[in-house]
């Protein structure tokens, strides 16, 4: 796999906005953003609404998932481009669903909408009409998603990604600082994580760095051990599956997973190691 | 340190008598189940309560600038939150006590740094101009 296999940047979306079985998807948290202006042809996702079990703490099923993307227009064998907000860190949520559910042509534009919007490029009001389909998901492949058991047994086994701040991951802060601190949570890390924040993967503008430099950053200078299965993480599991598509989809490295579960989780759960204070 | 101190400070306990105890927080708007940043980030609505908040507005020539990031960087450089400007050119964070640098971005190359200092208990509040 290459990094063209896995990203598109904006020329290549411009030049081929509205090729057949290619289907644009602006994925937000906020997806007041969508309806204010996204990429001609591009349809929405809410990360909270289509993707989240609206009762327990978890995905929409594998016949969720055919719902929505039937819903959508999305058929089996589209070219799907995700963008959004947030330095892509929904997009790159999705990405790491969609593969989850097994979904083979998925892309990322590279720098998401902010690159787009610092470029001035075109944004529209419309929203497009796509027929219904009748979309087929796979089994979750387990092989890319970790729970609190894995992560428990991790400790000083795995390479463990803290991909927050570095204050978040210190314990100074329990979430990232455009939200109010008022999580229930314990802050701090899990023990033996290294915490490479997710943004020194990413240039400000929100594109990714090049693979060169992304190799420098995890393995120089954080000490990863690029011949051990890692688990990425942080609050929600967004920021990480950011991580987990540079490691795992941009560098090829095998056997990395995302814990979704993250600091949300792990933070709640009694009798846990966690550790405060900044990283060595 | 307590659960929901950052900093080590710990007005939560002091005042609600421990943990479980309600405590005072800043009255925001908006949810924050998420892990987003709204445009403009999350509003406060009725003082700072135990936060330390730094807000404030982006602008050129007098007029808002409606469409950019607000990025807040530590007293190492390091990023630690983005949000996109709302409609007037505003934005919201909830810091930790201490020095940090707010970064503006904004189509056309637009860049703008100003250094900034929260307080817990405070709302900061910083105009730049661009």
């Amino acid at each position: 796999m290459s990094r063209s296999d896995v990203l598109v940047d904006a020329d290549w979306v411009q030049d081929h906005q509205g090729d057949p079985g290619l289907v644009l998807v602006e994925v937000d948290e906020d997806t007041s953003a969508y309806d204010k202006g996204h990429i001609k042809g591009a349809v929405k996702i809410d990360w909270k609404k289509d993707l989240q079990d609206p009762v327990r703490r978890d995905f929409v099923d594998r016949a969720g998932f055919e719902r929505l993307l039937s819903e959508r227009g999305i058929a089996d064998a589209d070219t799907v481009i995700l963008y959004g907000g947030n330095n892509n860190w929904f997009a790159a949520y999705a990405y790491w669903y969609f593969k989850l559910y097994g979904h083979q042509n998925v892309k990322l534009l590279d720098g998401g909408r902010k690159k787009w919007e610092l470029d001035s490029r075109e944004m529209v009001t419309e929203v497009p009409a796509r027929p219904a389909t009748s979309y087929h998901a796979r089994e979750q492949d387990r092989s890319i998603r970790a729970f609190r058991d894995d992560v428990l047994a991790a400790i000083g086994n795995l390479n463990l990604v803290d991909v927050r701040s570095p204050d978040e991951f210190a314990g100074r802060l329990l979430a990232p600082a455009h939200l109010p601190q008022e999580q229930a949570q314990r802050g701090g890390h899990v023990p033996t994580a290294k915490n490479v924040p997710w943004s020194k993967a990413a240039e400000e503008d929100g594109t990714f760095k090049s693979d060169d430099a992304l190799r420098a950053l995890y393995g120089d200078e954080a000490g990863l051990d690029f011949g051990t299965d890692t688990i990425a993480y942080c609050r929600i599991g967004e920021r990480s599956a950011h991580t987990w598509f540079v490691l795992h989809e941009l560098l090829g490295q095998p056997n990395v997973r995302n814990y979704d579960g993250s600091g949300t989780e792990y933070g709640s759960l009694v009798g846990v190691p966690i550790e405060l204070g900044d990283g060595k | 340190m307590t659960a929901g101190g950052p900093g080590g400070s710990s007005p939560q306990a002091s005042t609600a008598g421990g943990p479980g105890g309600s405590s005072p927080q800043a009255s925001t708007a908006g949810g924050t189940d998420g892990c987003g940043a709204p445009a403009g980030g999350v509003k406060v609505t009725a003082g700072a309560g135990n936060q330390a908040v730094v807000q404030g507005h982006v602008t050129s020539s007098g007029a808002p600038v409606p469409s950019g990031h607000a990025r807040l960087l530590n007293s190492d450089g390091e990023f630690v939150a983005e949000v996109p400007l709302d409609d007037d050119g505003g934005f919201v964070f909830y810091a930790a006590p201490g020095d940090w640098t707010l970064r503006v971005l904004a189509p056309g190359g637009v860049r703008a740094e100003r250094p900034v200092s929260a307080s817990t208990g405070m709302i900061t509040e910083l105009e730049v101009a661009v």
